[in-house]
């Protein structure tokens, strides 16, 4: 219904809406005037974000394209009312307060990152920590049970979203995951090449001694790890999706020797 | 730091809520998986290229888990005189393969084509959740069948050909 009105409003205000931009109007309660309610949106959201870039420097030039991937969903603050096009919105900036989780929500979109595989992790605990400054169950102990709920909810779901996004293995397992293909499945392999080297690699891990020996296969195990992850891309990006999933198998049971390696340790 | 350990404890109290069965039912292995795991039956290697020994060598992508079973077959009665195991993974993957070495042994190759999964799962009561262990076992007594039967036939060819 929201979008469906968004739509004519953005038809009918399409010569106007660019000399309305930078009104003077701060007021955030709900318009149904569309309109006016777009442009305090806009304007509105500016002084709030601290860390996000305003949102009508991220929409420019996209307004109008319904067909956008991060416009799928406006969503309605349940307190405030407050209209948001962010693609995961966990948490309104107007009233501050949590929203309850929303399902079609991915874990890419949590931290506003592309849909691939490759990403930069550096940046990944900062936002995770910013969004915990917002979500945590331990800063709504003063609110009502139902926002607690969401806290704990959103709080859980970001952690989750962090874990599988930070190691490689779990990441991949999750692209694939959100391009339909499920790797997870219990079939049993044959592969004679792989097993005998897992298995080598195996007794090789049981039988060492000393924690210098074990760090030294771990390292190369690691290295492995690295040369597998680079083809896996590879594949995926070309679409070669059962060489992905193999790429994926054999970096699960890298990972299996690894957590070996450090129980041994 | 704390933040670190603050998001650690709402994980860990999420995840005890998920879990319904956690609050004082312990969930433990049976009996029969223990005795496996501690007075593992067969655990050891033959050699592959002796032309009696069948070689099975299977692997579970999903967890990991790598299982190789090896049976020694007496080449005029076609009965397993011996079998010997060598799995890494959890302890449900672990017994699974020792039960299947102790019930090949003095079978034909044609009756342990036979053992299910099922059986062994039930052998040892595994939970759904482990139950792939027990496949895994099944499609390990397979391969090595399916192994020593590759071999004889490659040396039954080479044997008539040197023959005639």
């Amino acid at each position: 219904m929201n979008r469906a009105r968004k739509l004519v409003a953005s038809i009918s205000t399409l010569s106007t809406r660019r000399r309305t931009y930078s009104p003077s109007s701060t007021f955030r309660t709900i318009s149904i005037n569309s309109q006016t309610h777009h442009s305090s949106r806009r304007e509105s959201f500016q002084p709030s974000s601290s860390s996000a870039k305003p949102l009508w420097l991220r929409f420019s030039g996209r307004e109008f394209s319904s067909g956008s991937s991060d416009t799928t969903s406006s969503s309605v603050c349940w307190n405030c009312g407050f209209l948001s096009e962010k693609a995961a919105f966990l948490f309104c900036e107007s009233c501050r307060s949590i929203q309850p989780i929303d399902d079609s929500v991915d874990y890419f979109q949590i931290f506003d990152l592309e849909k691939k595989y490759e990403l930069d992790a550096g940046s990944l605990e900062g936002k995770y920590k910013d969004w915990q400054k917002k979500l945590h169950p331990d800063l709504v102990h003063n609110k009502s049970q139902k926002e607690r709920d969401y806290a704990a909810d959103q709080s859980a779901k970001v952690t989750e979203a962090y874990r599988t996004l930070t190691k490689r293995l779990s990441r991949a397992m999750y692209i694939m995951k959100l391009n339909g293909k499920n790797v997870n499945e219990e079939e049993t392999i044959t592969d004679p090449t792989l097993l005998m080297e897992i298995m080598e690699l195996r007794e090789t891990i049981a039988e060492a001694n000393d924690s210098k020996e074990l760090d030294q296969i771990r390292s190369q195990v690691q290295e492995k790890l690295k040369q597998w992850s680079d083809s896996f891309v590879e594949a995926f990006e070309s679409q070669r999706f059962d060489e992905a999933v193999k790429c994926i198998q054999r970096m699960t049971y890298y990972e299996r020797a690894c957590e070996e390696i450090v129980k041994k340790l | 730091m704390m933040l670190r350990q603050a998001a650690k404890k709402a994980l860990g109290l999420t995840s005890r809520q998920s879990t319904p069965w956690s609050v004082g039912i312990s969930r433990s292995y049976h009996e029969n998986v223990i005795d496996h795991y501690d007075n593992p039956r067969n655990v050891g290697s033959f050699d592959k290229n002796d032309p009696s020994i069948g070689t099975g060598l299977v692997g579970a992508p999903a967890c990991g888990d790598v299982m190789k079973l090896q049976i020694k077959v007496d080449e005029k009665t076609g009965q397993i005189v011996d079998a010997r195991f060598k799995t890494f993974g959890c302890g449900s993957a672990i017994a699974s393969s020792s039960v299947a070495t102790e019930w090949v042994k003095g079978k034909a190759m044609e009756e342990v084509l036979t053992i299910k999964n099922t059986e062994i799962a039930k052998h040892l009561s595994l939970p759904p959740v482990k139950l792939h262990c027990s496949m895994l076992a099944e499609d390990a007594i397979k391969a090595a069948v399916k192994d020593y039967k590759e071999k004889r036939l490659k040396t039954n060819g080479v044997g008539e050909s040197s023959q005639a």
